[in-house]
């Protein structure tokens, strides 16, 4: 459905393709769903791409506590156009390009009014499965059975339904598949870098996992003239890779022989790292990178997600000695205004996105970008709904 | 041993009285004791007063080390320069100084960066010797080695200390204002102005309101916030934490069904801008860290628990909450240069100094400070050298 008329679908349900997640861990399945039309403060997307993120998959697996929600349509970092939209909304109009993002961005509270937290509070504390504001389903399968949401984005679907508040609008002159990536991984890792952080000329950064974040991280250190960027990852390929974004030092946990990482970061720093950073969400490793940092004002920045409940045990002499530990969802992006800031970094060439992209697959192959990814074969697989 | 003219003793071993731990937690034996003169790079002083600190009491009851024995402990004082050793050039015979357990060596990378004041060319650490050369310069009078503490020293009245460990200041101040400077009231000023950074119109919150958390809430009130919450299990402390900002008290022991960190985050609706650590116990750091505000707030740990303690973070907290948890020595300060700026900002009137001396004794009673200091009724007790306690 192309049609940008307001009065062909728009306030009518939708029937369209959606991949549904009905049992942890097993392919998704192409299916035919209904779409209901956006209520109020909502907007309802035409997806035009999507990518696979390691949150996706994490959670596709769960089988069991409050966090397996079955059957599910995820999927939380796309782009698409305005089909229609809610009562109320006069951000975003028929046509717009938006990206749907899992991090709501209200611009009227305190904390997205302020320039130092990118937490707002509007659906503070609200872990539901589904729409923010009422908490219930914008999908059925063809058996009316309801679909659960994923993030409040649910981008693996021709169609979908998000609250403005998780909306950003860009720049249609941004190529697509360039403008999905900002929409998790990829502005997590730059912002990491530039917000929270604050990576300086001739810093030292080590960064604890080379997945897209860690890259981004590279990226956005090397943007800002980091001197030294230490990537530690256990598959010395990515070493290659990390080259492209900046990366100049590389170390593999597995080659340290008796020192511990961090040792061998203090090494080549002479001290320790002014800023750490951990992209891959393992208590022991957040524990690793905060020891790795430099005594007086070594900063450690948590980005990745811990899913076993585990605690990070830290030594409180470490603090007393001016290190520093602080987290941060979406690198410290606020969607609404810092993601259209990247998208002309990338335009004027200040930002590099092409190479986070390493494969391209049709909706229907969805389920290879799960093969890939589990084989560690991807960077970003970009997945086009039209083709 | 009353005030010597610095030309009789240059250069010679000055015999004169000290307070040494001979015994882990057993009272300190006034002695005669000697005192070396300075080597290169070292000043020796003539300690006007000091003050007990509970960093003191810690490793006076420590029997395994870093605790060592037998020891002059004392680490918070002011003095007058009796002698300097070679290249000495920053401060001459004379001079009033304040020495400090956290060296200012003014050259490394760290002394020259604002954003550390943890020098690295005479790292700090609990040393039983003096800095540079990892030697005493006291013996008693059997010539047997009287180990130094925290690089001070000060429960003699003479004292070498190295250059570094030194700032020279205005001797127009009452010394018994000027010595807290040398720890606790820096440290906890500090730690607001400098570590925190506290924004006028912020709330914070104190944990631990001793010295130290005092000393936050004076400096927190200084740089203008608004809301500083003090927490202790002595309601006692207050009506004296009134006297330094403190305007709202939370009685720890009293919240009933809740936790702390509950009852603060509803006061504050939703948790401070700040909240300091100010006792030495991961546990309260846990409490602390809960009750910091999600998106900018800040926890900052002060207080040194035993070696061996663990802080424990829920990683899934860390990540969504945006909260930082940061800690400091000395309150962040670079002793040569903001000592001077706070004892200025005293005369001016700013600061608050002279609440903080609850009691003064002579130099014969200072296990008399020990005694008050340990049953909780006490800040700071003053501890004069000189034979008459300046009234």
């Amino acid at each position: 459905m192309e049609s940008n008329n307001k009065s062909e679908t728009a306030g009518k349900v939708l029937r369209c393709k959606a991949a549904i997640s009905r049992i942890p861990g097993e392919p998704l399945v192409i299916e035919d769903i209904e779409v209901d039309p956006p209520q109020a403060w909502e907007i309802r997307i035409k997806i035009i791409c999507t990518s696979l993120c390691h949150t996706d998959i994490t959670f596709w697996k769960m089988k069991a506590g409050p966090a397996a929600v079955f059957p599910r349509i995820f999927g939380h970092e796309a782009v698409g156009v305005v089909e229609s939209v809610g009562d109320h909304v006069e951000e975003f109009t028929v046509g717009d390009t938006v990206l749907p993002v899992f991090l709501p961005n209200c611009k009227e509270c305190s904390d997205c009014k302020s320039q130092k937290s990118n937490i707002c509070s509007i659906f503070e504390n609200n872990f539901s499965p589904e729409m923010p504001r009422d908490g219930t389903s914008r999908f059925k399968d063809m058996n009316g059975e309801i679909l659960h949401h994923f993030l409040w984005v649910s981008s693996f679907t021709e169609y979908t339904v998000v609250d403005v508040t998780h909306a950003v609008k860009i720049t249609p002159e941004i190529p697509v598949d360039k403008a999905c990536l900002l929409g998790c991984g990829v502005s997590t890792g730059i912002g990491a870098a530039w917000k929270v952080a604050e990576v300086e000329e001739g810093s030292m950064v080590a960064i604890f996992g080379l997945g897209p974040v860690g890259l981004a991280v590279a990226e956005g250190a090397r943007q800002r003239g980091a001197l030294k960027i230490i990537a530690v990852d256990l598959n010395p390929e990515k070493f290659d890779i990390g080259k492209k974004f900046g990366v100049t030092d590389f170390v593999n946990p597995e080659t340290c022989g008796e020192k511990s990482v961090s040792e061998v970061i203090k090494e080549l720093t002479n001290g320790g790292a002014d800023y750490c950073f951990e992209c891959i969400g393992l208590a022991s490793l957040m524990q690793e990178a905060f020891l790795s940092s430099r005594k007086g004002w070594g900063k450690t920045v948590i980005l990745g997600v811990e899913m076993h409940g585990a605690q990070v045990t830290l030594n409180p002499y470490e603090f007393l000695r001016g290190r520093s530990v602080i987290g941060s969802l979406f690198g410290g992006i606020k969607p609404k205004s810092d993601i259209p800031v990247f998208a002309k970094k990338y335009l004027d060439n200040e930002l590099r996105l092409d190479e986070f992209i390493s494969h391209e697959l049709s909706f229907q192959d969805i389920n290879k970008a799960f093969e890939l990814h589990q084989e560690g074969k991807s960077l970003r697989c970009i997945i086009w709904m039209d083709r | 041993m009353d005030d010597k003219s610095s030309s009789e003793t240059r250069g010679n071993p000055i015999r004169c009285r000290a307070a040494v731990s001979r015994k882990p937690g057993e009272p300190l034996v006034i002695e005669e004791v000697m005192v070396a003169p300075p080597m290169a790079h070292e000043v020796r002083i003539r300690i006007i007063c000091t003050s007990l600190c509970h960093s003191d009491i810690t490793f006076w009851k420590l029997k395994d080390f870093p605790g060592i024995f037998p020891r002059i402990l004392g680490h918070e004082a002011i003095g007058v320069v009796e002698s300097v050793g070679e290249d000495v050039d920053e401060v001459s015979e004379g001079d009033t100084v304040i020495p400090t357990f956290m060296p200012d060596c003014g050259d490394c990378v760290d002394c020259r960066s604002k954003k550390s004041n943890l020098c690295s060319k005479l790292p700090f650490k609990v040393s039983p010797w003096m800095p540079r050369h990892e030697t005493s310069r006291f013996t008693d009078l059997k010539g047997e080695v009287l180990y130094h503490f925290l690089f001070v020293s000060s429960f003699s009245e003479y004292t070498v200390v190295d250059v570094a460990h030194v700032t020279k200041i205005d001797p127009s101040i009452a010394p018994n204002r000027a010595c807290l400077l040398s720890c606790g009231v820096s440290t906890g000023v500090g730690a607001a102005w400098r570590t925190a950074n506290v924004e006028k119109g912020s709330t914070v919150v104190i944990f631990g309101l001793g010295s130290i958390g005092l000393a936050v809430a004076e400096g927190a009130r200084l740089c203008g916030a608004t809301k500083i919450i003090g927490v202790d299990l002595n309601p006692d402390k207050f009506e004296n934490g009134k006297k330094f900002g403190v305007t709202d008290f939370v009685n720890s022991g009293n919240c009933g069904d809740k936790s702390v960190s509950q009852v603060i985050n509803e006061m504050t609706d939703g948790g401070a801008d700040y909240c300091f650590e100010c006792v030495g116990m991961a546990s309260l750091v846990h409490e602390a860290y809960a009750c910091c505000r999600k998106g900018w707030g800040k926890t900052i740990v002060l207080g040194v628990d035993k070696p061996g303690s663990k802080l424990s973070l829920s990683s899934f907290e860390v990540l969504h909450s945006g909260k930082s948890l940061m800690g400091s020595l000395f309150g962040g300060l670079k002793a040569k240069s903001d000592i001077p700026i706070l004892l200025k900002k005293y005369l001016d009137k700013e600061l608050q100094l002279d609440e903080f001396v609850t009691h003064e004794v002579r130099f014969d009673d200072i296990n008399k400070a020990f005694d008050l200091l340990i049953e909780g009724n006490c800040l700071r007790c003053v501890i004069w050298m000189d034979k008459q306690v300046s009234s």
